[in-house]
């Protein structure tokens, strides 16, 4: 029995079959037998997840331009399938040839979220390809790769690949692969192979790598072997609105997540708020045109026949020019009849015009990022937001027929005391108080304000990257006196499990010893600990203690100004001058104003070699 | 407005496009036809098209019937090119004509499967000897709860052939608006009264027809 029919013999026993058999529109066949390199694009999650990826789909079609070369689809599969995997010897397979991925020669992960670590190890399990990089052979084949916003720390992840791949892919993958065919004709061996891709600039070869630590358990050194650079830089690509965007997207049987089109408006950020690591991460900002960001969104709604567009950027408000680029989609979504969706809307420049235009479109609701709770807490976090800001929002959407609000905030951020606490319900009791004001208020309805309260997870590449994350103890106190404070059932509060909050910290900033501990955990059972019901975090702890790891050392412990960071050889432009003033900045509790009112130094226009904007062109 | 009837098959892959899948895969598929898909007055328009029965998820067919509606006259070879330009793989448009028939006239369905065993002559004898019988029972959940079926007068077995790894059988059940008989029920009946084990591999529904079984149309 051949693969294919050994998964159609179990596909009707499972849930949503569709996600496993692929054939969907848009997605890419070719004849294997005249393509040269393979390439396996896993999403550590279920396919629901993974197909809402806005990445996968840029780098699928992106791979896919090139007819020697043949990229294809691999998620996790749920437990009911994985069960039948296991018990029937159904290999991890990728969804457009049904053929195992470890007959591939890239398998490539994308790395969005640290819960999703232990998937990775899974999945490669399921393949039946070693799990530890060492444990795989020197044939020029399976190479293991990894992308996607946390691998700018991929220390806790080290011990599993073969490289990571820094930055931005679009450029670098294909060279990557490049120099892959190259030396497989020439009969390289992996080594071979990774020495001189370990010399492409964003590919971080970690195992060319050795880490030593003092004695109190810090890093002594990160020394590299072979040849490798002392520091690995990020990519990015120059012109963004040049840059290869896909015409086409797989388009899915079954719903998924994010079912919808999205088109990217800009990459970076301008802001700088201090916990936002994609704030840094991605910088510098740029920015696509209006012409193009409409183009793109056409060309997609033809091909794919979605009926429904989002906008994909950081803040999608701080493009340049926002009026006439809604102008012209929402001119061509009317007439298409094509909803239009938009996420990632500041509070602070949310205009009455703007949101007049968003109204013709649909309405949904209106969610605010306030993050903290009093003024001072949220120049702490340099979230540039006054409470003025968000009265007069609040305002403009009552008076616009809104009765709901949603308010984001975290708890445990640097400096925060119970004051701060007591200050979010404050704010959404104005916000209350405010509905019942004004006069003319939707008719014969209440106001709901939503409160979501996520833990504080200080990350890599941020001004709070040295903060230590509260302990479980001080977040269930702000917990408790945040839902005490609130005495109006019109407020509804809603928070996360603070464990969650810190596996996820500690794998954040973890180093390379924590590849023991993720094995030992996934070994234990864990996977899927992203989601509430797979979520072992007993499990963890006693995986880090056979580890010997103390998880208070990365949650909960100030990093110094000097220590050697597990990161520090990763350069993602922003230099760590620019994030220890920051940091510094923030506890005196002192704003630093956006990019566009005034250079901060960051550090970003000198790896470029450029002002990140060009007055010359009005892009300010 | 202009009234259209179309026939397509749901073959190899696209046989795991679940009813409800099919409705929003068939919505993207007329988006990309570009073809003047009437669309609904009133406050939510959307563009209005019916299948005529449902599919269980996992069988196929070659006789898929949908119904829909065009702003303007176009020849029914362009609607039938432009879809299938754009429709998944395995889906594949195989007429378009004006509808003649009301949905309503839909009695029956044909459907073909193999019966995979080891024991093929045994399997054979099993099903003949229950179709020789005076009755076929089976257990049919409803509304109202489980109650026992007598499906024989209603099943016309229409081919039933050895080959090599299987038993080979073609039927007619009950199809439309009234009752609905699929040939898992079959299966059921066979597994009850049956001596030996089987896997229904490959069903297919073949044709769509009246009470007199002349194809509906």
């Amino acid at each position: 029995m051949n693969l294919r029919e050994k998964i159609e013999k179990h596909l009707l026993s499972v849930q949503k079959p569709s996600r496993y058999i692929g054939g969907e529109v848009g997605s890419v066949i070719k004849d294997k037998s005249k393509v040269d390199v393979r390439f396996a694009f896993c999403f550590p999650d279920t396919y629901d997840i993974g197909m809402s990826h806005l990445g996968i789909k840029i780098l699928y079609s992106l791979k896919n331009s090139r007819e020697n070369y043949w990229c294809e689809r691999c998620f996790a599969p749920s437990e009911d399938f994985e069960a039948i995997m296991r018990e029937n010897d159904i290999p991890l397979y990728a969804l457009e040839s049904l053929d195992p991925i470890s007959e591939f020669d890239f398998i490539g992960f994308t790395m969005q979220y640290e819960l999703s670590y232990t998937n990775v190890l899974n999945m490669l399990d399921l393949a039946g390809i070693p799990i530890f990089a060492k444990d795989r052979s020197d044939e020029l084949k399976n190479i293991v790769v990894a992308g996607g916003p946390c691998v700018c720390n991929p220390e806790p992840l080290a011990d599993f690949f073969d490289i990571f791949i820094l930055g931005e892919g679009e450029e670098v993958n294909l060279e990557l692969m490049d120099l892959f065919w190259e030396m497989k004709q020439q009969g390289a061996t992996k080594h071979e192979f990774l020495l001189r891709a370990s010399h492409l600039e964003g590919i971080y070869v970690p195992s060319f790598y050795e880490f030593s630590y003092k004695d109190d358990g810090t890093i002594a050194a990160v020394t590299p072997l072979n040849g490798a650079p002392a520091t690995i830089r990020k990519r990015i690509i120059r012109d963004i609105d040049k840059v290869f965007y896909p015409e086409n997207f797989v388009v899915p049987f079954t719903e998924i997540v994010h079912d919808r089109i999205s088109v990217e408006v800009l990459r970076g950020c301008i802001r700088g708020c201090r916990f936002c690591q994609a704030g840094f991460i991605y910088r510098p900002f740029r920015e696509k045109t209006s012409d193009t960001i409409v183009e793109e969104a056409k060309l997609l709604c033809e091909n794919t026949g979605y009926d429904e567009i989002s906008l994909a950027s950081l803040s999608t408000s701080d493009h340049s020019d926002i009026d006439n680029m809604l102008t012209k989609l929402l001119d061509y979504t009317e007439k298409a009849r094509i909803n239009l969706s938009l996420p990632s809307l500041r509070v602070d420049n949310f205009s009455e015009s703007l949101l007049e235009k968003i109204k013709k479109v649909r309405k949904s609701g209106l969610t605010f990022a306030a993050e903290g709770g009093t003024q001072r807490l949220r120049d702490v976090i340099n979230k540039n937001v006054t409470e003025e800001e968000i009265m007069n929002t609040c305002r403009i959407a009552f008076e616009g027929g809104y009765s709901a609000v949603k308010l984001y905030f975290m708890m445990g951020l640097p400096t925060e005391t119970d004051e701060d606490i007591v200050g979010i319900a404050e704010l959404a009791q104005r916000v209350v108080d405010l509905y019942y004001s004004i006069e003319n208020r939707p008719k014969g309805r209440g106001v709901q304000v939503s409160v979501s309260c996520a833990t504080f997870v200080p990350k890599p590449f941020t001004p709070f990257q040295f903060e230590p994350q509260d302990t479980q103890e001080m977040i269930e106190h702000k917990q408790k006196l945040l839902l005490d404070s609130v005495k109006t059932k019109k407020v509804k509060v809603s928070y996360h499990d603070p464990s969650v909050s810190k596996l996820e910290v500690i794998l954040a900033k973890g180093d390379r010893r924590l590849c023991k501990a993720v094995y030992t955990a996934w070994k234990k059972g864990c996977k899927f600990d992203s989601w509430g019901e797979y979520f072992h975090f007993d499990r963890w702890l006693e995986a880090f203690e056979e580890c010997g790891i103390d998880p208070a050392f990365y949650a909960n412990r100030r990093f110094g100004y000097d220590e050697i960071l597990p990161w520090d050889h990763l350069d993602y432009f922003v230099s760590k001058e620019f994030f220890v003033r920051e940091n510094k900045t923030a506890h005196n509790a002192v704003t630093t104003p956006n990019c566009r009112l005034r250079c901060s130094g960051c550090g970003v226009n000198k790896c470029v070699g450029r002002e990140c904007f060009d007055k010359s062109q009005g892009r300010i | 407005m202009i009234k259209v009837r179309a026939v397509f098959e749901k073959k190899g892959r696209a046989k795991y496009i679940s009813h409800l899948d099919l409705n929003r895969c068939m919505l993207r598929t007329f988006r990309r036809s570009g073809l003047p898909i009437w669309y609904t007055e009133g406050f939510n328009p959307h563009p209005y098209y019916s299948f005529a029965l449902a599919l269980s998820l996992g069988y196929e067919s070659s006789c898929e019937i949908l119904d829909f509606n065009l702003n303007e006259e176009i020849p029914y070879s362009e609607v039938m090119d432009k879809l299938n330009a754009v429709m998944p793989e395995g889906m594949r448009i195989t007429s378009v004509t004006e509808p003649k028939l009301k949905i309503t006239a839909i009695a029956k369905a044909e459907y073909t499967f193999s019966l995979v065993t080891d024991v093929t002559d045994k399997l054979f004898e099993d099903i003949k000897s229950m179709l020789g019988g005076e009755e076929i029972l089976i257990e049919k959940k409803t509304k109202k709860g489980v109650k026992t079926v007598d499906i024989k007068p209603e099943m016309e077995v229409t081919g039933l052939e050895c080959s090599a790894d299987s038993v080979d059988v073609s039927m007619r059940l009950p199809a439309g608006t009234q009752t609905n008989y699929n040939p898992s029920l079959f299966f059921e009946a066979l597994r009850n009264t049956g001596t030996v084990p089987f896997e229904p591999r490959i069903i297919c529904r073949t044709a769509i027809l009246c009470e007199d079984n002349s194809v509906f149309a």
